[in-house]
């Protein structure tokens, strides 16, 4: 028995290593998934770093010039006409006096406070006059012989424990995602192929007509696209530790680090994933009449295990979440990932889950196999 | 040896299957003969334990096909309709992989595929892919996985449609050292020549009963017609189906 299923595997790789069509479905997403998040993530990172220019109207500016050089300074100017946003700001007639006087020199601010987009971009006006009006304070209070010091009662010092680490959680959340994708989307093409392809070819009589049992093919086919997946899980971790050594991490102050621990990792949970994926598609394949069919239904199918992932990284309901089958194995790859403790028994049983399912399938598949309509597409 | 006992199938509305019982013995070459939708290629997936009978059973040598279908089928070769080659696999590989489904070792499978593509005289096309193989290439290949393990019995469904002179003649050479190696031969078959030339037994079937069993020779005299074709045609009741 044993032997027939490696007979059975090595057929189905062999095939299937001389399928253009499935052996670049694979290539494509392990090669181009983690260059496109490459990508991503640079240019992400490029806007957190470096504010965008905030471009208002300021009215008779020339009544204050050492303020407007100040926010020019902070990448708050007038700007083009095209990109100024719906800020204003008034410099009042007597503020030079005001201010050359000690009296509170008036400036007004004209902002719709309702309107979400402009919320932080007011905010951040709002706080660089607190600044300035804080600094032209202490130089007043110096001018007079007094240590600023006695205004500043408080002194509020915020120390930020977040580790550079957890800082990129989310980022990372996105490239696991991408990673436990892989195993969906390299394997998808050899299960069509094997299953409702073969039908089409109308080699699934001839096989079934030969001396071996229902459950060899199954656990033949199911082990050949699990063989294929994992293989695309390999790549696409492979790809992505040279491609994210080029991300300039050192800019957002911590790195991403595709340690060979977290690849271990990354393989260990990734084989129950793959053996259910695997048998998903082998599933929904022989139900479809043809291959055409199948890749319809499976790209819908393929949709659950995304939100699942998905839903993991970026942290909805998470404590529900984290029992449930590749959710459960993301939010366990995060949390490695962010440096915290691994929940095992989360971990434990989504991956058993997963697996129960993979079983499941192979039973309906196997009683599928025995079943006319099923075989010859009635 | 097979033998199919009342067996009976509906497939949707169809009556396919109508208590249908025949014998093909070994170091014989018989023929289903039947026009189209007769049941004849549902009589050999049942057969094969492909389909479930709604009624009666087959045996193979004795075996159950129902009851223990992987003893059962390590005795048959299958010549399927359509051939459902792997196109992908050279005739070497195909040859030998269906050769270790049927129990052989990776090293005596190879040797058989080996001499069963000398047999057939196939070794100028043994390591090509099977795409883009003509009609008499495939068929030769889908032959060849049906004997590669020389089962006792051997299946062939509608094995002379779209072949050529030549091809047809190593079919009809191939089935003649089978019989004569005292194999059981069972092929089905619209086409008269085909099978008033290489058949020692004619089942002739309609609407999935048997109408009439026997040598050509004695479905003429049983007839009182010269010629198969006609006796067929008096058997069946009408012309219907019948391809030349």
């Amino acid at each position: 028995m044993i032997s027939t299923i490696i007979t059975m595997v090595r057929k189905e790789l062999t095939d299937a290593a001389r399928d253009k069509r499935s052996v670049m479905a694979g290539l494509y997403y392990a090669i181009g998934a983690p260059l496109m998040m490459c990508g991503m993530f640079m240019l992400l990172i490029g806007q957190i770093t470096s504010p965008e220019a905030l471009n208002i109207t300021i009215s008779h500016s020339e009544r204050a010039p050492d303020l407007v050089k100040f926010l020019a300074s902070n990448e708050i100017s007038q700007g083009d006409d095209a990109d100024r946003k719906q800020i204003e700001l008034i410099i009042s007639e007597d503020y030079a006096s005001n201010m050359a006087n000690s009296l509170p020199a008036e400036i007004t601010l004209i902002a719709d406070n309702s309107n979400e987009k402009l919320q932080s971009s007011i905010r951040r006006l709002e706080k660089s006059l607190q600044v300035y009006s804080a600094e032209m304070g202490s130089l007043r209070l110096i001018a007079r012989g007094i240590d600023p010091k006695v205004v500043q009662p408080l002194k509020v010092v915020v120390e930020d424990q977040a580790t550079s680490d957890s800082k990129g959680g989310m980022i990372l959340g996105v490239a696991i995602f991408m990673m436990v994708y892989a195993v969906f989307i390299s394997g998808m093409n050899l299960a069509i192929d094997t299953s409702a392809g073969e039908r089409e070819r109308n080699s699934l009589a001839l096989l079934l007509s030969h001396p071996v049992s229902t459950r060899d093919i199954v656990l033949a086919k199911i082990a050949a696209v699990t063989i294929f997946a994992m293989v695309g899980l390999i790549l696409t971790l492979v790809i992505s530790k040279i491609a994210y050594g080029f991300v300039p991490w050192q800019e957002l102050g911590f790195s991403v680090n595709i340690t060979p621990d977290f690849i271990a990792l990354m393989l260990v949970i990734g084989l129950p994933i793959s053996l259910m994926a695997a048998a998903l598609q082998l599933f929904v394949s022989f139900m479809a009449k043809s291959f055409k069919e199948a890749q319809s239904y499976l790209t819908i199918v393929l949709i659950v295990p995304m939100m699942l992932s998905m839903a993991a990284s970026y942290n909805i309901a998470p404590d529900t979440l984290q029992w449930l089958p590749i959710s459960g194995q993301m939010q366990a790859l995060i949390a490695f990932i962010k440096g915290q403790e691994i929940p095992m028994l989360q971990l434990a049983l989504s991956s058993t889950t997963t697996v129960a399912i993979a079983i499941v399938l192979a039973f309906g598949m196997e009683r599928s196999l025995k079943s006319e309509k099923i075989v010859f597409g009635l | 040896m097979i033998k199919v006992s009342n067996l009976s199938k509906r497939i949707g509305d169809v009556q396919a299957l109508n208590d249908l019982s025949f014998e093909a013995l070994d170091g014989q070459i018989t023929g289903l003969l039947g026009p189209n939708g007769a049941g004849k290629t549902t009589c050999l997936r049942t057969v094969f334990g492909l389909l479930k009978p709604d009624n009666g059973h087959a045996e193979i040598d004795g075996i159950d096909v129902a009851q223990n279908p992987v003893a059962a089928k390590q005795q048959l070769g299958l010549f399927p309709d359509p051939f459902g080659l792997y196109e992908r696999l050279t005739p070497r590989e195909y040859i030998s992989y269906f050769a270790e489904l049927n129990g052989l070792s990776r090293k005596d499978a190879k040797n058989a595929a080996a001499s069963v593509l000398g047999k057939l005289h196939m070794n100028d096309i043994a390591d090509r892919k099977c795409k883009g193989f003509s009609q008499g290439q495939r068929m030769k290949t889908a032959l060849a996985q049906a004997i590669v393990h020389e089962p006792t019995n051997i299946i062939l469904d509608e094995p002379t449609r779209g072949l050529d002179v030549m091809s047809t003649r190593v079919l009809r050479d191939l089935l003649k050292d089978l019989k004569d190696a005292g194999h059981c031969v069972l092929f089905s078959s619209h086409v008269m020549q085909e099978v008033a030339a290489l058949c020692d037994q004619v089942i002739v079937m309609a609407e999935g009963k048997v109408v009439a069993v026997g040598s050509p020779e004695q479905l003429c005299q049983q007839t009182g017609k010269t010629s198969l074709e006609d006796a067929f045609i008096e058997l069946i009741g009408t012309d219907e189906g019948i391809a030349a």
